[in-house]
């Protein structure tokens, strides 16, 4: 096993950057997940770390060492790709072999080791098939076999879950998830399902645009996203954005709407909104933050129910607050129904606010 | 374990690391992808372009009958006038479009006809299509033997038929007759190339969708009308590249008229490959044949120009 | 046999395959119908009797050949001009038999040759982006369009300069240009629909770029492969008119030239030319119909698209 350095990495396709200057550490036997939204340059990166693209600047080491310019093969890495990729004209013990044959193993090695890998998979009974006799979730196992024959140093998984039903997918996370605790392998692993990556791995990295915004746990990054649009994409559903106008009244901080109300800050949030580059905050809260009332609250501002969405032990009720919208979640057996006049209030420990300007995240000074 | 964060956001804009790179540049860095490629482009060089060039050179000289290249004299335009006035390029030239667009009419016609009665699920249908696709793989030269033994002013087993069946008195001399050589070739060449354009039409036919004839029907179309607004539009691409293969493939013919009757009688079924062929090898006259060759040539840049064209379209879109 | 022009490429799953056969309207539409029997059945006999009557003749004696009416079955069926034209021991036959093995080694190696150079060429079409790939791409679909003739003086020429005429050399080189255009195009439509994951995949599973080519991609194309092979035989088979410019020592000569040659010297041995045509034609013939649907998707890839 080994660590993944990358550092101030770049990849152009013409004009486009589809990574840039991405650094990041994937420590020895850590699970990391690459999560953004599409064409974010998830899959470059992956493929930057495997070789299979020329890299245009920066540096990438597996295990210390440095790999910019080795062929795929002599990284010692192992790929399973979005849509697997299985040999078509191979067996499933063909495609488990051949690895190996590749490495010059000697026959009776090549077998058991196949033999081993297809147990733990449970795909013993498939091994005469050819890939396109599977169902889907038995190609993404032999897929997984296929990397799991040679004991890489390295496992690069490009949404390997995505092609599969829901039910199929949670179970697969599971077991995946068991791989990597068993194999104490080095993960990074490319979803755009954020779920996929908060359950499974130790580290996130959001990337958008080709920039990586934050590399951190998935609780911190859910806690402290960087900029709003991690905080935006990461956690579901999103978290509410209320663009706002910083107002000082004395020694005392609000944020005010255009509609008039103001939202007075406690100190610590007050001394944090004076941080920003112009009066320009933005507000950021989590549907579980905030309280909802059906009649005027000290501290609370008004809103107009436009939705509610019952999803069984939770209600999500979208409230316009002016023309943005704040999701707040509800105990079912509270009712609330569309076009009610309500009233918001928000937990000021809880709460985000990020420079209306740069879309940062506003830190204590 | 340190916790890198980059403080980008979207709008900050992308620092200019390298400039793209120039032509050459592109070139030296994909030197290895030409070494895929680097064998075809030797060999087609060597056989298409280097032969391409020296035709075109050669048509503006007089070369000597014993092809020392070293005595050839130059003349400017004069192959070219005294070909483009002559005679016998206005028969030449009237023979080689009678037998061009003849034969690409009734191939293309016979071909369609066949397609179209092939195109429906019966007993012996795809015997029937290797049959008719045997004439279009043998050797042009074995049929030509063939057909001039069927032809055989004495013995030819046509002209005898038609003597029983009591359509003439005596057998017909198809080949040595003016007025019928050059029509009897041509019913050779159909022969021969027909089932090329069945076979494309065939082809063209799978991607008609069956829906849209069901819906046809469903609409009220007859069985004609179903044809000319359905399956008509949908063969229009591969008719084109088909008429327009037939058309090359026809003005290129040599070897029908050649072994049939090598040009006679009296010019009656000299194409204009023939008459190149005849003036390089059997008249050694070279820097005339070529500036002739060049002529054709400028013939087929026109028509490849509309090849590339018909096989191309709808490639743009999907090309990068 | 009934569904022969299929997209042979299914087993990369990728291409879709248009329905191969349909059944349209189930009642009887008498007239279209009947005219389509029609057309078949004249085709059939204008096709095939043509045939028919080489055979017939070719199993006649030479004077029963030469009678006026003919006889429309040989009154005495023989197999003396096959036996003649394929036994080594006589001067007919051995001649007959070098031209055979001339035409055959002539066309077997221009078609390896034209496959060797055609593989890379296409594969490098159809996953590369380098400058002037289109370009280049044309100019090979170009070939189609130039007669022989055209080049033939130029390489004539050629050919004497580099001393190959009168070689078979000669002959290889221009044949396995003939058949290269065409399987460039029809192998970079293979190559265009096999998934560059699986080669990442190979690549990732420790295998070179060749290595990746030569396991995994190359036995996916292999129908593609097959084709441009047959396609490219067949060109090279029924060549004549290089060979005839080429050649002139009668040991060199390739079958249809000949033939020729054999009509020259025995102007009236009808029955014998027939049978001379009859086992030239063979080869081609089992050939395609072994191949067929190989054969077709040769000659109609490119033009049909859906
Ligand atoms: N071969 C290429 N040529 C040009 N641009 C490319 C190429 N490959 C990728 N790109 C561009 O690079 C960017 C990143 O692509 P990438 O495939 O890495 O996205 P992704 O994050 O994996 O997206 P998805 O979630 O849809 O798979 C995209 O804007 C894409 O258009
Ligand atoms: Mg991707």
């Amino acid at each position: 096993m080994a660590e993944v350095v990358l550092n101030e990495v770049v990849k152009t396709y013409g004009d486009i950057y589809a990574v840039n200057h991405v650094s990041l550490t994937v420590a020895d036997g850590e699970f990391v997940a690459l999560v953004g939204p599409s064409g974010c340059g998830k899959t470059t990166t992956l493929s930057l770390i495997a070789g299979l693209n020329e890299i245009s600047g920066g540096e990438i080491h597996i295990g210390g060492r440095l790999v910019n310019d080795l062929d795929p093969k002599d990284r010692d890495i192992a790929m399973v790709f979005q849509n697997y990729a299985l040999y078509p004209n191979k067996t499933v013990f063909k495609n488990l072999a051949f690895p190996l044959q590749m490495r010059k193993l000697a026959k009776a090695e090549i077998e058991r080791k196949v033999l081993s890998a297809a147990k733990v998979l449970d795909i013993t009974h498939l091994l005469e098939r050819k890939p396109r006799e599977l169902s889907g979730g038995q190609q993404q196992r032999v897929a997984l076999g296929r990397a799991l024959v040679r004991d890489p140093r390295v496992f690069l998984m490009d949404e390997p879950l995505s092609n599969l039903d829901a039910k199929l997918r949670v179970q697969m996370r599971t077991e995946l998830k068991r791989f990597h605790q068993d194999l104490e392998a080095t993960v990074v692993y490319v979803t755009h399902d954020q779920l996929e990556a908060v359950t499974m791995a130790d580290k996130m990295a959001v990337m958008h645009g080709g920039f990586l915004q934050q590399y951190d746990s998935p609780k911190n990054v859910f806690d402290n996203p960087v900029n709003m649009f991690v905080a935006s994409f990461v956690g579901s559903p999103a978290m509410s954005l209320v663009p706002l106008e910083a107002v000082s009244h004395g020694s005392d901080v609000a944020l005010r709407s255009p509609e008039g109300w103001e939202l007075p800050l406690s100190p610590q949030n007050a001394r944090k909104a004076l941080g920003a580059t112009s009066n320009q905050v933005v507000l950021g809260a989590r549907h579980s933050t905030v309280k909802l009332h059906s009649a005027q609250t000290p501290g609370a501002v008004p809103g107009v129910v436009y939705t509610v969405e019952p999803t069984g032990d939770i209600t999500f009720v979208q409230v316009f607050l002016g023309t943005s919208v704040v999701i707040v979640s509800l105990d079912p057996s509270v009712t609330v129904h569309p076009d009610q006049k309500v009233w918001i209030e928000f937990d000021q420990d809880k709460i985000h606010l990020f420079d209306g300007a740069t879309e940062l995240a506003l830190a204590a000074v | 374990m340190t916790i890198d964060v980059a403080h980008q956001g979207g709008a900050v804009p992308a620092p200019s690391l390298r400039r793209r790179p120039n032509l050459l540049r592109r070139i030296v860095r994909h030197w290895n992808d030409y070494a895929y490629i680097a064998p075809a482009i030797v060999v087609m060089l060597l056989v298409i372009g280097y032969p391409i060039y020296y035709t075109v050179e050669l048509s503006f000289f007089k070369t000597p009958p014993n092809l020392a290249m070293s005595q050839k004299v130059f003349v400017g335009f004069d192959n070219y006038r005294a070909i483009l006035t002559s005679q016998s390029f206005r028969d030449v030239t009237y023979n080689t479009l009678i037998w061009t667009v003849v034969s690409t009419f009734f191939a293309y016609v016979l071909g369609l006809g066949a397609a179209l009665a092939l195109n429906r699920e019966f007993l012996g249908r795809g015997v029937l299509r290797a049959v008719l696709l045997v004439p279009y793989v043998i050797s042009a030269v074995a049929a030509s033997y063939v057909w001039k033994w069927l032809y055989h002013s004495d013995f030819g087993v046509i002209g005898a038929l038609s003597v029983q069946f009591g359509f003439t008195d005596e057998p017909i001399n198809f080949l040595d007759n003016i007025y019928t050589a050059l029509p009897s070739l041509i019913v050779v060449n159909i022969w021969k190339e027909f089932s090329f354009a069945m076979i494309m039409l065939l082809a063209g036919l799978q991607t008609v969708p069956d829906q849209l004839l069901r819906a046809a029907q469903v609409d009220g179309a007859n069985t004609w009308q179903r044809f000319w607004h359905v399956t008509m539009p949908h063969l229009k691409g591969v008719s084109m590249v088909t008429i327009l293969l037939l058309v090359v493939t026809n003005l290129n013919s040599f070897i029908i008229p050649w072994i049939m009757t090598g040009g006679g009688p009296a010019g009656a079924t000299d194409i204009w490959i023939t008459q190149i062929y005849q003036m390089a090898f059997g008249r050694i006259r070279f820097g005339m044949a070529s500036a002739y060759s060049v002529i054709l040539f400028i013939v087929m840049m026109a028509l490849g120009y509309f090849y590339v064209k018909a096989l191309t379209r709808g490639d743009e879109a999907k090309s990068e | 046999m009934s569904t022969p022009i299929r997209n042979t490429a299914a087993m990369t799953a990728t291409t879709t395959s248009p329905a191969p056969t349909r059944r349209r309207s189930k009642k009887p539409i008498g007239g279209w119908r009947w005219a389509g029997r029609g057309i078949l059945a004249f085709l059939l006999l204008f096709t095939a009797l043509p045939m028919v009557w080489m055979v017939i003749t070719s199993l006649k004696t030479q004077l029963a050949a030469l009678q006026y009416p003919p006889q429309w079955w040989p009154n005495e069926v023989t197999f003396e001009n096959y036996v003649q034209l394929l036994s080594p021991n006589n001067a007919v036959g051995h001649e007959f038999l070098q031209y055979f093995w001339n035409s055959f080694y002539v066309s077997i190696l221009s078609t390896i040759l034209g496959v060797v150079i055609a593989v890379p060429a296409a594969y490098a079409f159809s996953r590369f982006r380098f400058p002037g790939r289109q370009a280049l791409f044309f100019s090979v679909l170009l070939r189609n369009m130039f007669p022989a003739v055209v080049f033939l003086m130029p390489l004539f020429l050629m050919m004497k300069w580099l001393g190959l005429v009168n070689t078979h050399g000669s002959l290889i080189l221009t044949y396995l240009t003939f058949g290269l255009p065409l399987s460039i195009w029809l192998l970079k439509g293979f190559y265009d629909n096999i998934p560059i994951q699986l080669e990442q995949a190979a690549r990732i599973d420790g295998a070179t770029r060749f290595q990746a080519f030569f396991h995994i991609v190359m036995p996916l194309s292999s129908p593609g492969i097959i084709a441009t092979a047959i396609y490219a035989f067949i060109m090279a088979w029924n060549e004549y008119v290089y060979a005839l410019t080429f050649l002139n020592s009668k040991d060199k000569l390739t079958l249809p030239v000949g033939l020729q040659r054999f009509f020259s010297e025995y102007a009236t041995n009808w029955p014998g030319l027939m049978a001379a045509s009859f086992i030239m034609s063979v080869p081609v013939v089992v050939l395609f119909l072994v191949l067929q649907k190989y054969f077709v998707r040769a000659l109609t890839e490119g033009a049909v698209k859906s």
